[in-house]
């Protein structure tokens, strides 16, 4: 049958028979590593228009109509004037940094996609601490913000890297605590292993109450995490023009633009795999018919579809609420979040000791 | 011989001992936290190199995510962008580099006296192994180390809100 | 109690979010909702509202007469100088000096369509029209005489 795993597999055993391993492995290398650009190229397309569509449909809107059938390649026309479109750096800019701080930004996003398991058996990277990982990483996501901030040399920018850098330091405390829910319900930090464990049934209904608790605030605060509204203070259009690449234009801002929907994609792909089963199809306990005829739709389907039901539950939010005051956002984090995950946490390790889940 | 692997190796080594000479000799305040973080990476990367990823993701967590962007904090707080420090006496810069030396000297001494013991089959570490050694009160158990250190975070948090709650002298 | 309030605060937070997203989940699935005008594409079917105001002008019946004395009421009512009232003297059949409008000129380039000088005026001599299709290549094109030439003031009005 056709699948991800049976093409990757295929491929692999035809270039084993055709070279040497080592001309085998660093081909396979920049298979990878051109699938994986691919797929950034593709996400941000879709993203963008998606976004784009949703907002106006939202707000009562039509939205873009008229590139392309029903406006389908509006962002494709967007790609094309930020690649003709000069990229300044500004003089009194630390030239070094400025330039550096897109690329940052975008190697850790690309970083962040190796542990992610697109389909049943097809995934870059199962090492065994693939949750932690992704925390690991997401963590120098901030710097790329803070260095964009800092060496614009612009009061905007810096403003609106501090107030990131205090968003995502603050918040990444509750988006772990809530992954550790299920960390401790599996009891693995391996993806495959997450996902194996949800074969029965997944998280959100097999953890009860706790787990959905838990994913509302993993929700929550992925949104904060990636400078969404109504958590998007770090570049408050109102507030600070553009934030921290107030002073990026061309390829270099559209750089950030698509690291920031691809983090999206991938908090939003990890959110699916921890609490919505990743590719696993949704099964009831025993019920064998209706399991079996779910497992006919393929797994790369099942991902696809959860992780881009997610980005839509995202961007509801973006269209949907104002934005947050920065004391706001702090005391969402530090006096409502904060305990409700701790004592979240507490009730889903009891439960895990007691076996009260499915 | 020259495989992939040492290669990897000798590039992870360049990139941190690189990162690291530049960063104390920029003279740009921002430059040298940003060659900092990148050495700290670069140590992350040869502890991926070496397949023992827990302690390299706790290297980007601990380091990356949380001290360098503590130093970048109070980099943005107390100075300006584009300004460069002031240039180091010659003094200072002899007496660091020695200093720098004999601490260089003395690790060496101590990694090429110490014997090592290869013959040790090599345990990947699971995530259950982990968290028992971490809370372990046996031998070689980590609790005693975990709590002294989480006293030491108490004692940084206690010291944060006293100063924070300090009154402010009354005006009449 | 502590705990009651915050638990309360949760839930009334939530609940309230909640509301908000059911709104914007309505719009997103009735499209019939949607307000957009594709303006160049439905010219001709384009319907305004009653109370849209495009520019000012001054009806003429068919013996090309219209209701203004001249009193001058839209010029002071205006905020920013639009109105110029220009006069002259016409002889009445009578042999008796009369003052009336000579011009009535109208910068569209100023107007911020406030209505105010159609309320001023006591003989509804002015009125808003609802074209808005203003754009010209020449800005003085825009500097507008509302009474058409040869018009004369309507017979009865005072």
């Amino acid at each position: 049958m056709w699948s991800f795993s049976n093409i990757a597999n295929n491929l692999h055993k035809w270039l084993s028979e055709t070279f040497n391993p080592t001309m085998t492995l660093i081909i396979e290398m920049v298979l990878a590593g051109v699938a994986v650009i691919g797929l950034f190229a593709a996400l941000g397309l879709v993203l963008v228009i998606m976004e784009r569509k949703v907002s106006a449909w939202m707000q009562i809107r039509l939205g873009p109509n008229r590139v392309g059938p029903k406006g389908m390649l509006q962002s494709l026309a967007d790609t094309l004037k930020l690649l003709v479109k000069e990229g300044l750096t500004p003089n009194g800019a630390d030239k070094l940094l400025f330039n550096l701080a897109p690329f940052v930004a975008m190697i850790v996003a690309m970083l962040l996609m190796a542990p992610i398991a697109f389909a049943k058996d097809f995934q870059l990277w199962d090492l065994n601490i693939g949750v932690l990982y992704v925390s690991a990483i997401s963590s120098i996501m901030v710097i790329s913000i803070l260095m964009a901030g800092w060496a614009s040399n612009n009061k905007y920018s810096l403003m609106g890297a501090m107030r990131s850098g205090a968003q995502i330091v603050s918040y990444e405390l509750s988006a772990g605590l809530s992954i550790l829910a299920v960390v401790v319900m599996t009891g693995s930090l391996q993806v495959s292993d997450i996902i194996h464990s949800q074969a029965d049934g997944w998280w959100i209904f097999k953890g009860h109450i706790p787990m959905v608790v838990a994913f509302i605030t993993f929700i929550i605060a992925v949104t904060a995490e990636t400078n969404r509204a109504p958590f998007d203070l770090a570049e408050a259009e109102s507030e600070l023009t553009a934030g921290f690449h107030t002073e990026y234009s061309g390829m270099k801002f559209a750089l950030f633009f698509l690291a920031e929907y691809v983090n999206v994609f991938i908090v939003c792909a990890i959110g699916a795999t921890l609490f919505l089963g990743g590719w696993m199809p949704f099964h009831i306990g025993n019920w064998t018919q209706f399991n079996h005829v779910m497992d006919y739709i393929p797994s790369s389907i099942w991902f696809f579809g959860k992780t881009f039901f997610l980005i839509f539950v995202i961007m509801w939010f973006r269209w949907t609420f104002p934005r947050l005051r920065i004391d706001q956002l702090l005391n969402l984090e530090w006096k409502y979040l904060l305990p409700i995950s701790m004592i979240n946490l507490l009730i889903v390790t009891a439960m895990a000791i007691l076996k009260w889940h499915f | 011989m020259i495989t992939g692997s040492t290669i990897l190796f000798y590039l992870l080594a360049a990139l941190t001992l690189t990162c690291g000479l530049l960063s104390v000799s920029t003279r740009q305040i921002f430059r040298a936290a940003i060659y900092l973080l990148f050495s700290l990476i670069g140590i992350a990367g040869i502890y991926f190199w070496l397949q023992y990823e827990f302690i390299a993701a706790v290297q980007i967590v601990v380091y990356v995510g949380g001290i360098v962007v503590l130093i970048i904090f109070s980099i943005f707080l107390t100075q300006q962008a584009g300004e460069k420090l002031p240039k180091q006496k010659p003094g200072r810069k002899i007496f660091s580099a020695l200093a720098v030396f004999c601490g260089f000297a003395l690790t060496m001494v101590q990694v090429y006296k110490h014997e090592f013991d290869f013959d040790k089959t090599m345990v990947s570490p699971t995530m259950s192994n982990i968290g028992q050694n971490m809370l372990s009160t046996k031998e070689g158990g980590y609790a005693l180390p975990f709590e002294v250190i989480s006293m030491l975070l108490l004692a940084a948090m206690i010291g944060c809100i006293v100063i924070a709650l300090r009154s402010k002298p009354e005006t009449k | 109690m502590f705990i009651t309030k915050y638990i309360k605060d949760v839930y009334k937070g939530v609940r309230s979010l909640l509301v908000g997203m059911k709104r914007t989940l309505y719009y997103f699935t009735h499209h019939k909702e949607i307000i957009t005008q594709q303006y160049p594409d439905n010219r001709d079917t384009l319907v305004l509202p009653e109370r849209f105001k495009g520019e000012v002008v001054m009806p003429h019946n068919e013996n090309n007469e219209h209701r203004c004395t001249g009193c001058q009421a839209c010029e002071l009512a205006c905020p920013n100088g639009t109105i110029k009232v220009i006069f002259k003297n016409e002889l009445t059949p009578e042999g008796k000096k009369k003052k009336a409008i000579d011009k009535l000129v109208y910068h569209l380039e100023l107007c911020t369509m406030c209505n105010l000088c159609v309320e001023a005026c006591p003989s509804d001599a002015i009125k808003m029209a609802q074209t808005f299709e203003h754009s010209v290549f020449d800005r003085n094109e825009l500097t507008k005489i509302l009474n058409n030439p040869g018009s004369k003031i309507m017979e009865g009005v005072e």
